[in-house]
């Protein structure tokens, strides 16, 4: 039993279908871009569907249970909005607020789906957290453009009263800045949610690797290797609603930098 | 192995179609109505908040304006009793002062109307006094001389006047 290939064939992606539109050519490995669908973009779908479903209902329903899952979900709401979202935009909080709310709560779907059997762990990706990433720094960009001026938000990428001669190296650097700091909140998310999937994995798979020696030894390390990848199950519920948030607010603090410059 | 560090473009273009759709959607049908509900609670709170308290201020500013008004009529109605106790007063003075004058009108009056009387009487006791005198000198005359007649004449002079006085009154 090769341990590669287990944590390969529950942690990489493969196509049901290929439906190839181009291709990226990255020096010289050529990545195809397929729009084929795969398990993970299923459960993906799935999660979206569930918290579309589960926020609409708590949103419309004046039934008991509607009431329930509205008290479940406005005090996260205001939490997020009046301690996070508020502070860090002031009176421009209201345009922002729907973004960084769908950010936190897509993560947060996608981490818990797939922390359920059967479903694919769809931000233990790197796809996936790379395009939210790139969300965030679109968004980043975007907001600082529309409010100081293409040329503004340039300039004031640069802190100011820096000689010329040092201003361009500053601008490169902040540059990459801004492309590192989305860089970490893709790896960040990614290789937490990764590595709860392989410490669970790794906690089953030490039964299988200590009965190679011994089929007794096996045996009696079940009950503690099951009971640790509970352990790491049960830290992955708590790293899902923790990731989740990290990743929202790095990006409110982010995209609010590009919001108030200085 | 190398493939878990390896981004799939595919992969990537449809997260991001989802997270737009999902936003898309959950800004329309969830954070909407959620978050104006929440809005609409947080200022109904607020507005009666508002209301309690512009109440509370109109009730003690209606309260100190009573409180001054009662201390007005405090103010007045004393005045008022010290100016009827001084018009009383006053009033008073004046009674008496016309009821002395009045008394002592009566009093001179009636004073001048005994002196009147008396004046009068004695002049007609003058005159009753002067005609008995006349008489009795007529009688004196008349009956001349010795000293019984003298006194016999006198006796009867006076018994004569007593029943004059004893008729008249």
């Amino acid at each position: 039993m090769n341990f590669e290939h287990v944590l390969a064939h529950h942690l990489i992606d493969e196509k049901l279908f290929h439906l190839t539109i181009a291709h990226v050519s990255l020096g010289s490995t050529v990545i195809p871009v397929d729009l084929g669908l795969s398990p993970l973009i299923l459960s993906m779908w799935g999660a979206a569907l569930l918290l579309t479903a589960f926020l609409t209902f708590a949103a419309r329903s004046r039934s008991e249970a509607g009431r329930v899952a509205r008290g479940m979900v406005e005090p996260v709401l205001l939490y997020l909005r009046d301690e996070n979202i508020v502070p860090i935009f002031g009176g421009h909080s209201e345009q922002f607020t729907p973004f960084f709310l769908t950010v936190f709560f897509f993560i947060l779907a996608c981490n818990l789906f797939g922390l359920v059997p059967f479903t694919e762990g769809t931000t233990s990706n790197i796809a996936v957290t790379a395009a939210m990433a790139t969300c965030t720094l679109v968004m980043i960009v975007a907001v600082g453009i529309r409010e100081q001026g293409f040329l503004g938000y340039f300039k004031h990428l640069v802190p100011s009263g820096v000689p010329w001669w040092l201003y361009w190296l500053l601008f490169l650097i902040e540059l990459l800045v801004l492309v590192a700091k989305c860089f970490a909140l893709c790896i960040r998310l990614f290789a937490n949610m990764l590595a709860g999937h392989i410490a669970s994995l790794t906690f089953i798979f030490l039964i299988f690797i200590l009965s190679q020696t011994s089929h007794s030894l096996g045996a009696g390390s079940a009950p503690a290797a099951v009971g640790l990848a509970l352990f790491s199950y049960l830290l992955d519920v708590l790293i899902a609603f923790l990731q989740a948030y990290i990743f929202m607010i790095l990006s409110a603090v982010f995209v609010g930098m590009s919001v108030h410059p200085h | 192995m190398d493939k878990l560090l390896q981004p799939d473009p595919g992969l990537m273009i449809w997260t991001i179609i989802t997270f737009l759709c999902l936003l898309a959607i959950l800004k329309k049908f969830a954070w909407g109505p959620l978050l104006g509900a929440i809005d609409e609670r947080e200022y109904r709170l607020k507005e009666e908040r508002l209301a309690a308290e512009k109440a509370r201020s109109e009730a003690e500013r209606i309260q100190k304006e009573l409180e001054e008004k009662l201390a007005g009529v405090h103010a007045q109605s004393r005045e008022l009793l010290a100016a009827a106790a001084k018009d009383g007063e006053s009033l008073r003075a004046k009674l008496k002062a016309q009821a002395e004058a009045d008394a002592q009108a009566i009093k001179e009056k009636t004073a001048a109307e005994l002196a009147a009387e008396k004046n009068r009487l004695v002049a007609e006791l003058r005159g009753h006094v002067a005609d008995l005198s006349v008489q009795a000198a007529e009688r004196l005359i008349r009956k001349s001389m010795d000293a019984g007649v003298q006194k016999a004449v006198l006796d009867g002079f006076f018994k004569d006047l007593e029943t004059t006085k004893a008729g008249r009154n």
